[in-house]
C-alpha cells in the first residue's frame, strides 16, 4: 500500500518535530536520544501497521500516543541502569498527544539544540534531527558528510546536553541577547546549506532552505524572539525562497538571476518578506543580516534584471563590507559596483581581491572575472577564467551553466 | 455539558507495585484509559499531582500560617484529578467506572465544576 507509505514520510516531516519538542517538555531535555529512538519506533510501527490496519482517522494524534507508549517503554528501560523516574513516568501518563507542536516547546527545543556549549555544527545537526525531523543519512547528505560521523556528533551533543543538565525553557529577557544569536546563526546556516548546496543534492538542498524559512517564521511568530535581526532574517529567507522555483530549469541546470523567468517567482512569499523587512527596522541596530535582506529585496523588486537598482545595491553591499568583510561578500560588492559603474570598474576590484586565498578555489570568482572580461571584448582572458571555475567544486547545474559559459567565448555570441 | 472534577484518591496504606517493571503497565493504563476519554470527547484535561504533603495556608489570629497539608498524617492523598465533560452524575459515573484508578485500589470522589447552566 504505497498510499500509507508515503502518507508516514509526509507526516514524518511535520510531526516528528512537533513529537519531540512535546516529549522533551515532559521528559527533559536530557532524555533527547530516548525520545528520538521513541519517535522513530512510533513512525515504524505505523509503517508496519498502517497498510494492514488501514489509515487511522487522525494519524497525527495516532502517531503522538504511538510516541508517548515507546517513551514509557524508554524509561521503563532506565529501570536496568536504576536511574527510573516515576514523576517523569507520571507526566507521560496524565500527558495529552493533542497537545503537540506549541511554539513555546518548539523554540525551547531550538534553545537547547542551539545552546552555546555545543559546538556549531553539532547546534546545527541537532536542530535538523530534532526540531525538523530530518534522519541522519538526510543531514549527511545535507553536510557532505558519512551518516556514521554525523551520528557520533549527535551522540555526543546529547550526551553534553544530559550531563549539563539543560532546562527546558525560553531564556528569560536578561539571557536573550546572549542566547538567541545561535538560533540566528543555526538558521541561516540551513538557509545558506541550502541555498549554495555544495555537490547534488537539490531535493535536500530545497528541503533545507523550506525549514529556514519554517523556522525563521516560527522566530517571528513568538514575542521573546521577534527581534529585528529575526525579522530580518525572515526577510532575507523569503526572497531567496521565492526565487527556488525559478533558479532550476527542467533538465536541473542553473539559471541565474540575469535569465530567471520573474512570473515564477513566488510573489506572495516576496510580500511576506517585504513585511518582515518593515518590521525588522525596528531594530536599535543593523546587522549584517539587516543588509543581506535589504539586498535581496532590491532584486525581488526589480522588474526585470536590467531595472535592477544596481546603484542602491552597491551602497548597500559597501555597508555589508564594513560589517562583514568576508572573500565572498567582497566579491558580490565587486560584481554590483561593476553594474552600478562599469565592468572595468568591477574587473578592477575583483583584480584587487585575488590575493584573496579563500577565492581562489571559489567557482563564482573565476565565472563573475570570466563575465566582465568577455564584456569587455577579453574572449581569450574570459575563457582561461572559465576553465578556472571549471576546475573548483561545482554542482551538475553549475557546471552545465560554466561549460556553456566557456563555449561562447570560443565562440562569441553575436 | 458540565464538566465534573475526578479526585483520585489512593490509600496510602495499601502496598503499591515495588518494581518500576510493574509500574510501567500501571501508567500506560491510565493513559489508554485518558485517550479513550479523549477521543470520545469526553477528556477536558488532568494531572498527576506530588506525592508530598502539600501545604496549607490559612488565615488566623490576625496573620497567615502555613502549616503541611492534611496529608502529612492522613493514611490517603489525592494523587491526581481530571475533567470529564458528561450530560449528568449518572452519566459521568458511568464513565469513571471503566478508570483504571479503581482497579488499582484507589477512590475517585467526584464533583460537578460550577458552570454555565446551558454550557
Amino acid at each position: 500500500m504505497a498510499d500509507a507509505n508515503l502518507l508516514v514520510d509526509d507526516l514524518f516531516r511535520r510531526e516528528a518535530g512537533r513529537i519531540s519538542a512535546w516529549l522533551a517538555r515532559l521528559l527533559g531535555p536530557g532524555r533527547l536520544a530516548l525520545i528520538e529512538d521513541a519517535v522513530q519506533d512510533a513512525f515504524g510501527a505505523a509503517l508496519a501497521r498502517w497498510p494492514i490496519d488501514g489509515i487511522p482517522g487522525r494519524p497525527a494524534a495516532w502517531l503522538a500516543v504511538a510516541a508517548r507508549n515507546k517513551a514509557l517503554d524508554g524509561l521503563r528501560r532506565e529501570v536496568k541502569l536504576d536511574q527510573f523516574d516515576e514523576s517523569a513516568a507520571w507526566r507521560l501518563g496524565f500527558s495529552n498527544p493533542e497537545e503537540t507542536g506549541g511554539l513555546d516547546d518548539t523554540l525551547a527545543l531550538m534553545f537547547v539544540a542551539c545552546h552555546p556549549a555545543l559546538e556549531r555544527d553539532e547546534q546545527t545537526m541537532l536542530t535538523l534531527q530534532t526540531v525538523c525531523g530530518f534522519s541522519v543519512r538526510e543531514i549527511a547528505r545535507a553536510y557532505l558528510s558519512t551518516p556514521e560521523a554525523v551520528t557520533q556528533r549527535l551522540v555526543r551533543a546529547k550526551r553534553k546536553i544530559r550531563e549539563l543538565g539543560l532546562a527546558f525553557e525560553i531564556p528569560g529577557a536578561s539571557q536573550m541577547e546572549a542566547r538567541l544569536p545561535a538560533l540566528i546563526e543555526a538558521v541561516y546556516l540551513l538557509f545558506n546549506g541550502g541555498y549554495t548546496s555544495g555537490a547534488g543534492a537539490d531535493l535536500i538542498a530545497c528541503e533545507l532552505c523550506a525549514e529556514a524559512l519554517r523556522l525563521a517564521t516560527l522566530l517571528t511568530a513568538h514575542p521573546a524572539t521577534a527581534t529585528g535581526e529575526c525579522h530580518a532574517l525572515a526577510a532575507l529567507v523569503c526572497f531567496h525562497h521565492a526565487r527556488a522555483g525559478a533558479r532550476t530549469g527542467d533538465t536541473g541546470a542553473l539559471i541565474l538571476l540575469e535569465r530567471q523567468d520573474r512570473a515564477m517567482w513566488d510573489h506572495n512569499l516576496i510580500r511576506r518578506g517585504c513585511e518582515h523587512l518593515r518590521d525588522a527596522m525596528t531594530s536599535r541596530e543593523l546587522t549584517a543580516i539587516h543588509l543581506e535582506a535589504a539586498i535581496a529585496s532590491v532584486h525581488a523588486a526589480a522588474q526585470s534584471f536590467e531595472e535592477t537598482d544596481w546603484a542602491m545595491l552597491s551602497r548597500h553591499y559597501s555597508m555589508l563590507e564594513e560589517l562583514k568583510p568576508t572573500p565572498v561578500v567582497r566579491l558580490n560588492a565587486a560584481i554590483a559596483l561593476a553594474h552600478a559603474d562599469s565592468p572595468a570598474a568591477g574587473l578592477a576590484r575583483l583584480d584587487a581581491l585575488d590575493g584573496a586565498r579563500k577565492l581562489a578555489n571559489y567557482a563564482l570568482y573565476h565565472s563573475a572575472r570570466g563575465d566582465l572580461l568577455l564584456k569587455l571584448g577579453r574572449a581569450h582572458d574570459a575563457a582561461a577564467a572559465f576553465s578556472r571555475a571549471l576546475g573548483c567544486e561545482l554542482n551538475d547545474a553549475e557546471r552545465t551553466h560554466l561549460e556553456g559559459r566557456l563555449q561562447s567565448c570560443v565562440m562569441p555570441l553575436s | 455539558m458540565p464538566n465534573y472534577m475526578l479526585f483520585l484518591h489512593q490509600d496510602l496504606e495499601r502496598p503499591r507495585p515495588a518494581a518500576p517493571d510493574d509500574f510501567m503497565p500501571m501508567i500506560k493504563e491510565y493513559a489508554e484509559w485518558a485517550d479513550k476519554m479523549r477521543s470520545a470527547g469526553h477528556m477536558k484535561g488532568g494531572e498527576k499531582l506530588a506525592d508530598d504533603a502539600g501545604r496549607v495556608i490559612r488565615h488566623k489570629g490576625g496573620r497567615i500560617t502555613v502549616t503541611d497539608g492534611p496529608y502529612a498524617e492522613s493514611k490517603e492523598l489525592v494523587g491526581g484529578y481530571f475533567v470529564l465533560s458528561a450530560k449528568d452524575y449518572d452519566e459521568v459515573c458511568q464513565l469513571a467506572e471503566s478508570c483504571p484508578h479503581l482497579k488499582f485500589g484507589g477512590r475517585i470522589e467526584i464533583r460537578q465544576i460550577e458552570g454555565m447552566a446551558n454550557g
